[in-house]
């Protein structure tokens, strides 16, 4: 009987294996941007200033749970959609609320229901007919900054409550805004039903082997088309953060959350072909990448190099994750 | 001077041989059969002269002169065309072009006019039985099967090859077109010409064939003429002194004798690679899947489970007339599935063995949570009935080898109990010992209580475990075998039976 269970072929050292690990690379990166910021421009890893990126990430990394779950769920899953939504979840929380506190359960709701149709666009997209989900998804991004236009005609409306920029802005509990706790939840959250629920297994399944999924019962269409809705959802919410935070939306601020939602999931240890990985690293690449921006910021240097920066950053990790991936296949 | 000579070829698979000493001699002029039961190396033996298999070891000699085939241009060039049996075409381009494709007229540029001229002469040799809708310019996924199937044969007469393999080339023919298939390698053989035919019908074999070269368990074991044999001899070749049944093997249970109420009835089933296939499972049943490779049993598991379509039938499981409509629906009716390409329809790669054994579970008991520690006391026995070794239920399914995984797989049906389990061809690419155990279970659900269908590509483990064996072929029942019957010969002779 030799068919004994079988050590994955050369075990490297535990501590080997401990520092490869994206979630201990991503903070010791974090660490090590945080002192090389306070170097180049004392006062930038001060308490308050660590405060406010942490606000910045929790935006982010909102949109990237979502983001996140597309991915898992694999067959080339991605959503380019997320930051149309962030943009369209702004206007319209904006102007359900108005300025008034009153307003904001309307907006919440109003945001959500709105970002999961777009995600059920979406989803209905990949799977009923068979639409490759970068395809899928940004078309509806540009039907989404179309109709940003259509709304507005080009002039910014909609106030946020008072209530809503206190809970994402001022200290809310210990000291630390709502937002960030908001975003703790979520990453609670995510973490159980991932880990523990059935639903979490079926986006594994689904994004480790469609065709073993179909033939072991699980809803592949249904559990896809979940995702993309619970992606347009997250969007959402971070749109409504969002106007929180900067008090009224203007063109286009969801734009910004496209790229920077993909390098934080890859980042994170989640392959784009999807079926491993988690929201933990997702986390922690949301903090990084925003302390990068931080730094690049600091040192003067404008968005678009900023954008250089971070799409070279995508393909950098493409090209280390690129070898885990042919592994799998 | 033989045309072409392969002695004591073999190719071993890791540690599975697939050809001990594979001898064939072709004569200049004639149609040489090649026959021998599933994995009996046949194939490894065309694919060896393809240049498709490098071989370990033997000799090929071409007019006498020893040659090394290295891939399938060396093949070409050594004067060896092939006919496919998967099909090999392009299908978004068209007839001629497909025929063509072996050896494109011009250099850089495709001569146009002279890949029509070549291709019209043999789509001209089936003008009378290619039917509606062919011609050069067709495009081929518009094709009938039939139609493409041609244009296979075309595209390896095209080669003008010294020797030709046709391996399989009439499966998806009707009459007309078989008859005139065979006049064309007539005026081939006449022309001299070297054709190596291999068929599992044993009406065509005997029409075209000249001789015919038996394989059995990796080895030639002979060569007649044809006109001094006859289809009982060639299949007693195959069998060869393997006939009875296997010690150990069960005699029909006591069950059998008194058969209880079927649990599984399927009458009048048609889909994709069968028809018309009708039979009945009782409780404490296997029944056998037996025949050639691709007769249309996988077809009709997949298509009873609901993994692929079927157009009409009447299916009852436990008393209750079903339409087979996906895995889910089947899952939840009490039918289970072992699919034997566990890395395709099985295994969920890179994720836990508990992640890996539990999906049933989960949708049988409408389950919402997944609690680790509780999952693990419902999984246990499942996976210590099949003596499953595993460090741990969180150690990824990677981890295991073949048969382990394949284990981790089928003990996933048996948490909460089917009715019906149906298994594929399950032990393919698993150890010897996997086997066992997976035998062993299987007879035990059957005392218990579960009907199981099984198919195996394997005819020893389908005549030692089976209480029954529907034998396919084309896609239909040929035969039933019970009891006594339940012998090599008999399930050759009706496996190669005319269909």
């Amino acid at each position: 009987m030799t068919a004994a269970t079988q050590t994955p072929a050369a075990a490297p050292s535990p501590v080997l294996t401990f520092l490869k690990q994206p979630l201990v690379v991503a903070l010791t990166l974090i660490a090590a941007l945080l002192l090389l910021g306070e170097a180049l421009s004392p006062g930038f890893a001060s308490g308050q200033q660590i405060l406010r990126l942490l606000i910045v990430a929790a935006l982010l990394g909102i949109v990237a749970a979502g983001q996140n779950l597309v991915i898992l769920g694999g067959r080339e899953g991605i959503d380019l959609s997320v930051g149309g939504v962030v943009s369209l979840s702004a206007i319209i929380g904006g102007n359900l609320m108005n300025g008034a506190d009153s307003g904001i359960l309307p907006a919440i709701l109003g945001c959500i229901a709105a970002g999961a149709v777009i995600g059920l666009f979406n989803g209905l997209g990949v799977t009923l007919l068979r639409i490759p989900p970068l395809v899928m998804t940004l078309g509806m991004l540009g039907v989404l900054q179309g109709l940003l236009v259509v709304i507005r005609n080009g002039i910014p409306s909609g106030r946020a409550a008072p209530g809503l920029s206190q809970f994402v802005t001022q200290p809310f509990l210990f000291g630390l805004p709502g937002i960030i706790w908001l975003w703790v939840a979520i990453g609670l959250l995510m973490a159980f039903m991932l880990g523990r629920t059935v639903f979490g297994h079926r986006i594994y399944a689904i994004g480790s082997n469609e065709q073993a999924a179909f033939m072991a019962g699980v809803p592949v269409k249904r559990t896809r088309i979940a995702l993309f809705m619970l992606s347009g959802a997250f969007a959402a919410v971070a749109g409504m953060c969002l106007i929180g935070y900067s008090g009224s939306s203007f063109a286009n601020v969801g734009e910004q959350y496209m790229l920077p939602s993909i390098i934080a999931v890859v980042f994170g240890g989640t392959p784009l072909s999807g079926g491993k990985g988690g929201y933990t690293g997702t986390m922690a690449g949301a903090v990084l990448l925003v302390v990068l921006q931080s730094i690049l910021t600091t040192v003067h240097i404008d968005e678009s190099g900023r954008q250089m920066v971070f799409g070279a950053t995508l393909l950098i990790l493409m090209l280390f994750y690129g070898r885990g991936r042919a592994m799998r296949a | 001077m033989s045309k072409l000579i392969m002695r004591g070829v073999s190719k071993a698979y890791g540690a599975t041989l697939a050809l001990r000493r594979g001898d064939l001699t072709v004569e200049a002029g004639e149609v040489h059969v090649l026959i021998g039961s599933n994995g009996s190396g046949k194939s490894t033996l065309c694919k060896v002269l393809a240049g498709s298999v490098r071989p370990d070891g033997g000799e090929i000699l071409i007019d006498n002169k020893p040659v090394t085939i290295t891939g399938p241009h060396s093949a070409r060039a050594s004067g060896i065309g092939i006919f496919y049996q998967e099909l090999s075409l392009a299908g978004h381009r068209t007839v001629a072009e497909n025929i063509c494709l072996p050896d494109m007229p011009g250099g850089i540029f495709v001569d146009r006019a002279a890949l029509e001229s070549r291709a019209q002469r043999y789509i001209a040799l089936f003008d009378t039985v290619s039917g509606e809708g062919f011609s050069a310019e067709a495009v081929v996924e518009n094709l009938r099967a039939d139609q493409r199937q041609l244009v296979e044969i075309m595209k390896a007469l095209a080669t003008e090859a010294p020797i030709t393999i046709f391996d399989e080339p009439t499966s998806a023919l009707d009459r007309a077109q078989v008859d005139r298939f065979f006049d064309i390698l007539r005026d081939l053989k006449a022309a001299g010409r070297s054709i190596i035919f291999i068929s599992h019908r044993m009406d065509e074999i005997f029409a075209i064939g000249d001789r015919v070269t038996v394989i059995r368990d990796g080895e030639t074991v002979g060569t007649k003429n044809i006109a001094d044999t006859n289809p009982g001899e060639v299949i007693r070749l195959m069998v060869g002194g393997q006939d009875e049944l296997a010690p150990g093997a069960s005699a029909p249970p006591a069950e059998a004798a008194d058969r209880k109420a079927p649990v599984l009835t399927v009458s009048r089933f048609f889909g994709k690679g069968f028809a018309n296939v009708g039979f009945e499972v009782a409780k404490g049943e296997i029944l056998g899947f037996g025949g050639l490779h691709g007769q249309g049993q996988s077809a009709v598991l997949r298509a009873i489970f609901g993994a692929t379509p079927s157009n009409g039938g009447t299916l009852t499981l436990a008393g209750s007339t079903f339409t087979p409509s996906d895995p889910r629906a089947a899952i939840r009716r009490g039918l289970a599935y072992v699919s034997g390409d566990r890395s395709r329809d099985g295994v969920i790669q890179g994720r836990p063995i508990l992640e890996n054994v539990t999906p049933i579970h989960y949708l049988r008991q409408k389950l919402f949570l997944a609690r680790p520690s509780a999952l693990a006391e419902r999984v246990k026995p499942a996976l210590e009935a099949l003596h499953t070794k595993f460090a741990g239920l969180g150690y990824s399914i990677n981890s295991l080898s073949g048969g382990n995984q394949q284990k981790i797989v089928i003990a996933r049906w048996l948490i909460d109990r089917p009715d019906v389990l149906l298994l594929d061809d399950p032990t393919k690419g698993i150890d010897l010992s996997a086997k066992a155990d997976l035998f062993a279970l299987i007879r035990q659900l059957a005392a218990e209580g579960m009907g199981i269908v099984l198919y195996s590509s394997e005819d020893a483990e389908l005549l030692n475990n089976a209480d029954r064996i529907l034998v396919f072929n084309g896609g239909a029942v040929r035969r039933e075998l019970t009891g006594a019957e339940r012998t090599r010969y008999n399930l050759y002779q009706a496996a190669y039976e005319a269909a």
